[in-house]
């Protein structure tokens, strides 16, 4: 896919507005207006932004925990102002107040994310198979850590999707660290995209640091998925720029990340890449930059209205409701 | 005495089992640096091929800690949220539980599976379950759910120590719990009850972390009610005969326990109860458990989770003749 002016500006106004909802949830957790935990995504945006931004409306996708989605819900044009209101439980939110961090946007093709890793990899499989009968060219993007790829069923998925030629395309998000445990104590080989050759499956690995990077390669593989040549398999290697949840320690095996460690990362920062690249191409002006911060923080301002004006769920009827469909 | 916090309590017991007995061993997922800290520090002192990080698989944690077992080991698998148990639920249910009696009871399968339980954190279904239900259901199984920080170390070193598998479930509530645990050596037994209070009127068995909300109803109503407060520690197996000498006392009952209340373990022991002393009783047994919902996310979760005042009502409720 050959993007433009637009696209990019596209890209870049979604990687920032990301940032910003993931610094207002880490203060909100802090204040107490978010509830329950928080996961950021700084550092790792780009995978779920560039993953997301160029899909069709209807294509199906399964947000990574980080930033409990966001990358990915902003990226496919859902408005986050109702997942943070979820988020903060109250009953104007995707899941009436009912999902917590969890989160559906039927609309949008999000069916929901899980608090068990690698529950998403059967499910896009599921996905997968109804938009393939669907027969309209509807793609699955199933994002995950490196860590969610060690579970067990991502290869019964991978193996049903390979088979039945599903239009699913597995992105890998691999910031070389599950919690506490590095990469490369718990996958014997260099890259994961390894993993996909064994079920036949097409993959490429690719900066995760670049967001332009990751769209290519993802809408490469969506358009194969669409015109029914199955499943393919794309690793992006990002980062994970602070402890795992807000409040964990930040270690490897027990012994802390040092600040050298950090450091090295938030080099690569997704974010100023692309801006300092978008500013010497002129496609963006320090103008442009600035209005787009600008445009966040009032978007953020909106949000946090709509979250204090919204009333917290108080019937337990809801829960009748919600159990069992007519 | 010296105060331990029920973490530090857990933690310690784990120091002393690897100490004792170097066939015993700890795998899961991120226990070198412990997500709630009852394996913190263990690694600097026995190394990383005792105290072993895996990757993000239940199934294989679970099902090798399974295997090592057959084979002689005593391996404890951290499964770190016991919602995440369902994962393994082959290995666990199928594998640990079943396996001896399938080959004529000729083999021992000394593993413990440790895990967190409870909610009340507005983490919805995935990270706030009491998932022992399911595990008592599947005879094989030992089922410890300590309260304090004095049985969570005596019960997880004889469930170390014990020839079966023993699930270990502590629950996230009490980590902080400060309490009385005495230096030297001891273990608790399994199957014996904890009487945490001496009543007359109506008997209370609540389990794990529900003990508060239990005592917090008997302070509350205690110029009114005489209240016996029972803590089981291990449900399977369960001390019926100290519950039953209590009943036999008060003829009234409330079972509080944080699993969801349907096929649940208090409607386990209403029946044992009653099977036994039905003529003992003069009212019928009340259940103080998690509604028959999904546990939500968000504070809807309070609609659903056992409350103070509901453990209140409920033996104001069965003091009415
Ligand atoms: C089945 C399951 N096991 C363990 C966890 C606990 N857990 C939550 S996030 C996480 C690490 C995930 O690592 P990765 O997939 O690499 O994603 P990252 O956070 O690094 O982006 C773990 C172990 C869980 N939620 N579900
Ligand atoms: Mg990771």
């Amino acid at each position: 896919m050959e993007f433009g002016k637009e696209d990019l500006i596209k890209l870049y106004v979604n990687l920032v507005r990301t940032r910003a909802f993931d610094r207002a949830a880490i203060k909100w957790l802090a204040t107490g207006k978010l509830l329950s935990f928080y996961h950021p995504a700084e550092g790792g945006e780009a995978p779920g932004v560039g993953g997301t931004t160029f899909l069709r409306k209807d294509d199906v996708i399964s947000p990574h925990l980080r930033g409990h989605g966001l990358p990915h819900m902003i990226g496919k044009g859902v408005d986050p102002k109702r997942y943070m209101a979820e988020h903060c439980g109250k009953a104007t939110g995707f899941g009436n107040g009912l999902g917590g961090f969890h989160s559906a946007m039927d609309e949008f093709g999000m069916f929901g994310g899980t608090g068990t890793l690698g529950s998403c990899f059967p499910l896009s499989a599921g996905w997968g198979l109804a938009a393939k009968k669907n027969g309209t060219g509807q793609v699955v993007v199933c994002f995950f850590g490196d860590g969610t790829s060690n579970r067990g069923t991502w290869h019964e998925a991978a193996n049903m999707a390979a088979v039945w030629k599903l239009p699913i395309v597995w992105v890998c998000e691999n910031n070389g660290v599950a919690q506490y445990m590095p990469i490369q104590d718990a996958y014997p080989l260099e890259d994961l995209a390894n993993m996909a050759s064994a079920y036949g499956m097409p993959s490429a690995v690719v900066d995760g640091q670049d967001v332009v990077a990751v769209a290519e390669a993802v809408m490469a593989a969506v358009e194969m998925a669409r015109n029914g040549d199955g499943p393919s398999f794309i690793e992006c290697k990002t980062a994970r720029f602070s402890a795992h949840g807000i409040g964990n320690p930040d270690k490897l095996h027990g012994k802390d990340r040092t600040t050298e460690d950090i450091a090295k990362l938030r080099e690569r920062d997704p974010i100023v890449l692309f801006r300092t690249s978008l500013l010497e191409k002129g496609v963006l002006t320090p103008d442009d930059v600035e209005r787009i911060d600008q445009e966040a923080v009032a978007e953020i301002d909106e949000t946090e209205k709509f979250i204090d004006e919204s009333p917290f769920p108080d019937d337990p009827a809801l829960l009748d409701a919600a159990l069992y469909a007519e | 005495m010296r105060e331990l916090m029920y973490l530090q309590a857990i933690n310690e017991a784990f120091a002393e089992e690897l100490e004792r007995d170097e066939k015993v061993f700890l795998m899961g997922e991120g226990i070198q640096t412990g997500t709630f800290g009852t394996t913190t520090g263990l690694v600097d002192r026995f190394g990383p091929d005792r105290i072993m990080d895996t990757p993000i698989s239940e199934t294989a944690i679970a099902g090798a800690a399974v295997g090592a077992s057959l084979m002689g080991y005593r391996p404890v698998a951290d499964m770190m949220f016991s919602d995440f148990m369902y994962i393994a639920a082959d290995e666990i249910l199928l594998k640990a539980a079943q396996w001896r009696l399938l080959q004529g009871g000729t083999q021992q399968l000394p593993c413990v599976f440790v895990a967190n339980i409870g909610g009340y954190r507005k983490l919805g279904n995935e990270h706030s379950q009491c998932p022992y239900s399911m595990m008592l259901h599947n005879p094989g199984l030992k089922v410890v759910i300590p309260s304090t920080p004095y049985d969570a170390k005596g019960l997880l070193k004889t469930a170390i120590r014990d020839n079966n598998p023993v699930i270990f479930l502590y629950h996230k509530g009490l980590l902080p719990v400060m309490g009385e645990v005495p230096e030297e050596d001891y273990t608790v037994p399994f199957g014996v009850a904890d009487i945490r209070r001496e009543g007359t009127d109506v008997t209370v068995v609540a389990t794990s972390f529900q003990l508060f909300w239990a005592e917090a109803a008997a302070d509350m109503l205690k110029d009114e009610i005489s209240i016996e407060i029972i803590d089981p520690r291990t449900l399977e197996p369960l001390d019926i005969d100290t519950i039953m000498t209590s009943v036999r006392k008060t003829g009234r009952v409330v079972i509080v326990d944080e699993d969801t209340e349907r096929c649940g373990f208090a409607g386990e022991l209403a029946t044992q109860i009653m099977e036994r002393g039905f003529y003992d009783l003069d009212a019928p047994i009340k259940r103080v458990c998690a509604k028959n919902y999904p546990i939500p996310g968000g504070i809807m979760e309070k609609f659903v989770l056992p409350q103070p005042e509901w453990v209140v009502q409920a033996i104001k409720d069965v003091m009415v003749d």
